[in-house]
């Protein structure tokens, strides 16, 4: 390089190959650098002062300010806490038909309540509960429940879980029944929601739903499910669970195979009970929370 | 016979060239499978539940690839390179530098066979078993002694910048790697750290803090200090700032480990000095950059020509970005916010994509036509590899900025009721569409370094015939 001025270097010199070797100048430390350099360093003083920093031989610098990582923990939940307290007190003691007369109280166990389902029981039912056919968790935003949709039922759900058991109809699941009936009970299920495509096998289906198989027990005779199933629309028995099949709201699908899927090889589905006292392993709920969580997905699409 | 192919005679090339190519294949295989991540976080179902694609087991291989393949063979490359033109020597031993080449590769090779298999002592960055753990203590023991015989038998009175920051990246990484791999082997695949609980915690990020300061830092800088003032051929700005600026760095660079670990069982002092020497490591760590930078001046017209010292000039300003973040991160207040979100890992990448990686590649470009006397296939493609990978880089960290502080946020936020506002799904279905973008990132930066393979391909293909029309 012709501008190189020799004389700003070092004098150094390095792999001169190439013909323009490796020099260096000597500039002094540009100021302003230099000078946040000490800043960073006067910082980082002035910080040692005011909080924990040094190690002695008897602990540690404890800083002027008082400062702990577990002081400033206790003082940002106690905020928290404060806030909920008020409310927290009156949900403990007041009944649910109590709470959900006093709009602010409700809105404060929906809002905690949210966040509880969305921690803990999101993961099946789905974010805001709209459930997932892929596994069997019902939806909880419609109007339609199997174990009852009071406040009630729902606290009694989450508090003790269900179990939903749907049994193997098919011979080789260990059913007492050939695959020619399995399918027509397939096609009397559909034509309860209208959609059977052989009304030979609805008739021979009907048969069996209210005869050998003995559907109707469960689903009753005219498939409204366990909860409303009986003529005058009363619950056959509320804790069975055993679906609507009348309506177009499916647990597992409502294509003809899944269908047919559910009646061959049977069904198990399973709440987890969220008392702290229940023996299943795992994280559990207060009843507090299970208060507040209740009503959250009351507010969902209960009311029943 | 001209002073280029003499110096080709009397230099080891052949371990150069051979790092060189490694470097590019394991820069391909690290960005790749840091794509297919980016893409499982983005659709966790794309991992088809195979074990061996699950996020937990491929996740340590993307870090080890580029860290240790890619930018271990960078450093091996260039600093045998440097510190032989440096020292008009030939490499210590012709036999080491064959050792130091098969051993490391044999390393890479093992680790891309035990991680998928399950096979890790669960430490971040360290994650290889021990008998690995024990072979790189021999291959690197090996490379100082190459280094520094190299060194002592130099013909230059001075010893050059670069090597200080090589030196320095050897040694520390010597005592780094062993001190946090210190442990109980029960059989040939397991073993017990011999340290517990928090102190082993702090040793771990004793460890990696510094395997991104010497590292992925100090070895780089070495790399920047001899390539820079070769491809702008201007003098080195300031031998006095090199100076301070590298034993500030050194001293203060081994305190920062803690502020990996605020808020935790760490007692408060020690989290404050990883805080207070992390901020005083800002200004020494903008040396660097600075040195680079203003090597520039006087001969600023030659980023218009040059993409190689384009691709220089970008990655000492990804480095000046993600060293004045870093100190900023490490303040508790901010750090609070910080942790556990992406925005740590879109800090990572700005340094990792735009400092580390696109350093190498200007290294690898300046470097290549020289070991096989040539010249670059296409300036042009260079060129386009630049523009694909800033561009690829600013869609990566924009969107794990928003993406960190989104959820950040989102994790701290109580309602007027002092509930909790959102649960922790809510925040992951926030960041989705960010995981995209970051993904299309990282794709990006992924075709840049495609071209670059293309380009050194024809380069070196053509090497011989184009020799022969030049004379």
């Amino acid at each position: 390089m012709a501008d190189n001025k020799e004389i700003e270097t070092t004098g150094h010199k390095w792999d001169d190959e190439e013909g323009y070797p490796l020099t260096e100048y000597n500039n002094p430390l540009p100021k302003w650098w230099l000078y946040s350099y000490y800043a960073t360093i006067i910082f980082a003083v002035v910080y040692w002062v005011l909080y924990p920093a040094w190690p002695t031989p008897n602990g540690f610098t404890k800083g002027i300010l008082g400062w702990t990582q577990y002081g400033q923990l206790k003082e940002e939940m106690e905020e928290g806490q404060k806030a909920r307290k008020v409310f927290e007190e009156k949900l403990s003691s007041l009944t649910s038909q109590e709470i959900s007369q006093d709009s602010q109280l409700l809105q404060f166990a929906i809002s905690g309540g949210k966040t509880i389902f969305g921690d803990n029981c999101a993961p099946c039912h789905g974010n805001s509960g709209i459930g997932s056919k892929v596994g069997g968790f019902p939806t909880l935003v419609d109007d339609d429940w199997l174990f009852g949709g009071t406040l009630e039922n729902i606290t009694t759900t989450i508090k003790y879980g269900r179990k939903g058991q749907m049994p193997a109809h098919l011979e080789a699941n260990g059913g007492s029944f050939s695959q020619a009936q399995v399918s027509d009970l397939t096609q009397y299920a559909l034509s309860l929601s209208g959609r059977a495509s052989d009304n030979a096998a609805v008739t021979r289906g009907d048969e069996l739903y209210h005869g050998e198989a003995s559907c109707n027990s469960c689903h009753g005779d005219h498939g409204k499910g366990s909860l409303i199933g009986k003529a005058d629309g009363e619950p056959i028995d509320n804790s069975i669970g055993a679906p609507n099949l009348s309506d177009a709201i499916w647990l597992y699908g409502s294509d003809p195979a899944t269908v047919e899927a559910s009646i061959a090889k049977g069904r198990t589905g399973e709440m987890p009970s969220w008392a702290e006292d229940s023996d299943r392993a795992g994280r559990k709920l207060n009843d507090l929370a299970i208060k507040q969580v209740s009503i959250y997905v009351h507010s969902l699409g209960g009311g029943q | 016979m001209s002073e280029e192919s003499k110096a080709i005679q009397t230099y080891d090339y052949g371990v150069v060239k051979l790092f060189s190519i490694a470097a590019i294949a394991y820069a391909v295989v690290g960005l790749l499978v840091g794509v297919i991540l980016a893409l499982e976080l983005t659709f966790p179902e794309l991992n088809g539940n195979i074990p061996y694609l699950s996020f937990g087991r491929l996740r340590p291989l993307h870090t080890s690839a580029v860290i240790f393949a890619f930018g271990g063979s960078v450093l091996f490359a260039t600093s045998y390179y440097v510190v032989q033109r440096t020292s008009q020597a030939r490499l210590f031993s012709d036999f080491l530098s064959k050792f130091t080449f098969w051993g490391w590769n044999l390393i890479v090779v093992s680790v891309v066979i035990t991680y998928p298999l399950g096979l890790t002592q669960g430490k971040e960055y360290a994650e290889m078993i021990w008998p690995i753990d024990v072979f790189i203590v021999l291959v690197w023991v090996a490379y100082f002694v190459n280094f520094v015989g190299t060194l002592a038998k130099r013909k230059e009175p001075h010893i050059y910048v670069a090597n200080w920051f090589f030196l320095s990246f050897i040694i520390v990484v010597a005592m780094l790697h062993i001190v946090n791999n210190l442990a109980i082997p029960v059989n040939f695949t397991d073993s017990y750290p011999i340290f517990s609980g928090v102190q082993d915690a702090m040793i771990q990020w004793w460890y990696a803090h510094n395997a991104v300061g010497f590292f992925l830092t100090s070895g780089f800088l070495g790399i920047m200090y001899y390539f820079v003032p070769k491809q702008a051929e201007r003098p080195v700005y300031s031998y006095r700032l090199s100076i301070v600026h590298f034993w500030s760095l050194c001293f203060l660079y081994i305190w920062a480990g803690p502020h990996h670990l605020h808020y935790t069982a760490l007692p408060d002092w020690a989290s404050t000095l990883g805080a207070t020497f992390s901020i005083m490591l800002l200004l020494p760590s903008w040396g660097g950059m600075i040195n680079g930078i203003m090597t520039l001046s006087g001969a600023w017209h030659k980023l218009r020509t040059d993409p190689i010292l384009r691709f220089f000039i970008i990655s000492l300003s990804f480095y000046g970005m993600s060293t004045f973040e870093g100190p900023m991160m490490s303040i508790k207040s901010v750090n609070a916010l910080s942790h556990y979100t992406d925005w740590t890992v879109g800090h990572v990448h700005s340094g990792a994509l735009g400092w580390v990686a696109m350093v190498s590649f200007a290294a690898l470009y300046h470097m290549i036509p020289r070991l096989w006397g040539t010249t670059i296939h296409s300036v042009k493609l260079i060129n386009l590899h630049f523009w694909l990978s800033t561009i690829g880089v600013v869609i990566y960290i924009v969107a794990m900025w928003i993406a960190g502080i989104m959820q950040g946020l989102m994790w701290r936020a109580y309602d007027q009721y002092g509930n909790l506002t959102y649960s922790f799904a809510e925040t992951v279905e926030a960041m989705h569409p960010y995981y995209l973008i970051r993904t299309i990132g990282g794709l990006v930066f992924l075709v840049g370094a495609l071209i670059m393979v293309y380009n050194i391909w024809m380069t070196i293909a053509n090497a011989d015939k184009r020799a022969t029309a030049s004379v």
